[in-house]
């Protein structure tokens, strides 16, 4: 059948899934933590094969429904990396669950295959079927310390919000299906500016947008988000962070620039409007956070309107800068939740005591951490400092022909010099802060290590030599059409 | 009377706004968790009647689909629910506040 060989990455990942879950039966209980090992390298090796898959330009499956170009490629790379951290993560916290290690690391990838068809998703069946899959991955994940009172509150609190956003996406679909006749994008782009900017449409698209916000965490489909990142265990957390938000972003940003970019000047303000309100929003809630996990998830709101200020440009530059900036915060995330899951203090609640006197117990973690959030401080030469420049670069270049441009621009310094705030409070605490208990050193295993090595490599070579990815994101931007 | 598109698409509004104001009103999980099946079924009600009067079949397949998720989504939402009963022995949503800074 025509299509399958197109699909092939996805299958891969389904499949090491299954032979996680196969795995397990065959597996001694202390060893069982070391298959986020095995699962690790096979994500590592689908990685890998991702480049060599050869074809000529843009495919489509399933009638259109599947896209196969760059700009897919270039999310599913993401999404594989972003999986490949979150394990190496999560075997560190695997003792920290009271059972079901193995369907831990399985759910996991299964969550990572979601977010890969909804890098390929050109019609709203996949847009609708990926979306989920990820979100009822999540509701398992985010529960999963079954034991503690916080994850499952954590895990109710996301099953609510999400079906609710999830229900409106739906709606929003039928909406759009009964007064356009079809669920595919380009079709969509072909029906000519009279049909699209017909009130019931553009009504569906607000709920379809309500779906996707909420994936993205945009004010104000933001207030799970706190808490969720609060309860969640960390490695869900980073995954929910770097790629559940990222499925969101390319969801919204094939949406946008293919389906409905006969309509650019009618979603653009809209888009500038809520991006403002997400960035202050964020960074005026992020001040008096102790908590450095809901600190993370305000970071995370704030990350998430600037984005959406790069996707408002509606040009290929603001496409490339969301790619880029993209990229730049899962380095970022990765880096301070891999030292979240690390600095633990025996008996307590890993939230409170971990910061403080860091430098002492490993000096490793602590630089990762302080590059990390110098990183999404935005200061260079981090990478951080570069995706937002190319946000600043695709909103300034479009010059006046940007919905509210002073606004957006004075909106964006103001989030940019609150986060500087924020996120140096946090290095303060890693340094400067004195510690009462004396507290033993953190011993990190080899293939953390490597994964912190990584973490630190890519956050300094995207931030001093970005061009290589770059690039790339144009060239992902390029294949679209754009 | 000769039933019309429209008489659907009044049914399916009317069924998804008492979901929203279910979910937004109702203080039980379980009654919660409900609404939001009345949300996705409204969703279903239009898709069928609009993929009847426009000759077009996505839309019945679209509902396959939203019908499967939403059995999955249940199964999981309800062992979610049911083990927050367990350790609190309340599924009121007013004993969800325990996270706060």
């Amino acid at each position: 059948m025509k299509g399958l060989e197109l699909i092939g990455l996805e299958i891969a990942v389904i499949a090491a899934g299954i032979a996680i879950l196969l795995l397990d039966l065959w597996t001694a209980k202390e060893d069982k933590r070391r298959l986020g090992y095995a699962a690790a390298l096979l994500v590592g090796v689908i990685f890998l094969a991702s480049f060599a898959m050869l074809f000529e330009g843009r495919q489509e499956a399933f009638h259109g429904m599947y896209v196969l170009d760059e700009f897919a490629l270039f999310f599913k790379r993401f999404f594989l990396i972003a999986a490949l951290l979150v394990l190496l993560i999560s075997v560190e916290f695997a003792d920290r669950f009271e059972s079901g290690v193995a369907e831990y690391y399985a759910i996991t990838l299964f969550a990572l295959a979601g977010m890969m068809f909804a890098a390929s998703a050109n019609d709203f069946t996949l847009l609708f079927v990926s979306i989920e899959l990820v979100a009822v991955c999540f509701y398992v994940l985010v529960s999963f310390q079954r034991q503690r009172d916080r994850s499952l509150e954590a895990g109710v609190k996301y099953l609510i919000t999400g079906a609710l956003s999830g229900g409106f996406l739906v709606y929003g679909i039928a909406l759009i299906y009964g007064t356009a006749g079809t669920l595919n994008f380009r079709e969509l782009a072909s029906l000519g500016p009279e049909v699209l900017e017909s009130r019931l449409l553009l009504l569906g698209l607000l709920f379809v947008f309500v779906g996707l916000g909420f994936k993205i965490a945009v004010v104000p489909f933001q207030i799970w988000v706190p808490d969720v990142y609060q309860g969640a265990p960390v490695p869900t957390t980073a995954f929910l962070a770097a790629g559940s938000k990222g499925a969101g972003v390319v969801l919204l940003a094939r949406l946008l620039y293919t389906g409905l970019r006969p309509i650019a000047d009618r979603w653009g303000p809209v888009l500038v409007m809520l991006a403002m309100l997400t960035i202050l929003y964020g960074g005026l809630c992020a001040i008096p956070q102790r908590n450095f996990r809901r600190l993370m998830g305000y970071s995370s709101i704030v990350n998430a309107g600037f984005i959406l200020l790069a996707l408002a440009a509606g040009t290929a530059d603001g496409l490339a800068a969301t790619l880029f900036y993209l990229a730049a915060y899962l380095y970022g995330v990765m880096g301070a939740f891999v030292v979240l899951c690390l600095a633990r203090c025996p008996g307590q609640e890993d939230e409170t005591c971990v910061l403080a006197g860091l430098h002492h117990r490993s000096p490793l973690l602590a630089a990762t951490l302080t590059l990390a959030m110098v990183s999404l401080a935005g200061i260079p030469p981090a990478a951080g400092f570069f995706g937002k420049f190319q946000v600043f670069k695709a909103v300034i270049g479009q010059g006046a022909a940007f919905p509210y441009p002073a606004w957006a621009l004075g909106v964006a310094v103001f989030g940019a010099v609150v986060s500087l705030y924020f996120y140096l409070n946090v290095v303060r605490t890693v340094f400067w802060s004195s510690t009462s208990e004396s507290v033993a050193p953190i011993r990190i295993s080899h293939a953390t290590r490597w994964a912190v090595y990584l973490v630190i490599f890519a956050i300094l070579w995207l931030g001093i030599l970005p061009g290589a990815i770059l690039n790339l994101a144009e060239y992902a931007v390029h294949s679209m059409g754009l | 009377m000769n039933v019309g598109l429209h008489h659907y698409l009044i049914v399916s509004a009317v069924l998804f706004s008492l979901g929203v104001f279910g979910v937004l009103l109702r203080r039980n999980l379980l009654n919660i968790y409900m609404s939001l099946e009345v949300m996705l079924n409204a969703a279903n009600l239009a898709l069928v009647a609009f993929s009847r009067f426009n000759r077009n079949l996505d839309g019945q397949v679209l509902v396959f689909f939203i019908i499967t998720v939403a059995a999955a989504e249940v199964a999981v939402g309800l062992a979610l629910i049911v083990a927050l009963f367990r350790m609190r022995r309340s599924t009121y949503v007013e004993d969800l506040a325990s996270m706060k800074h």
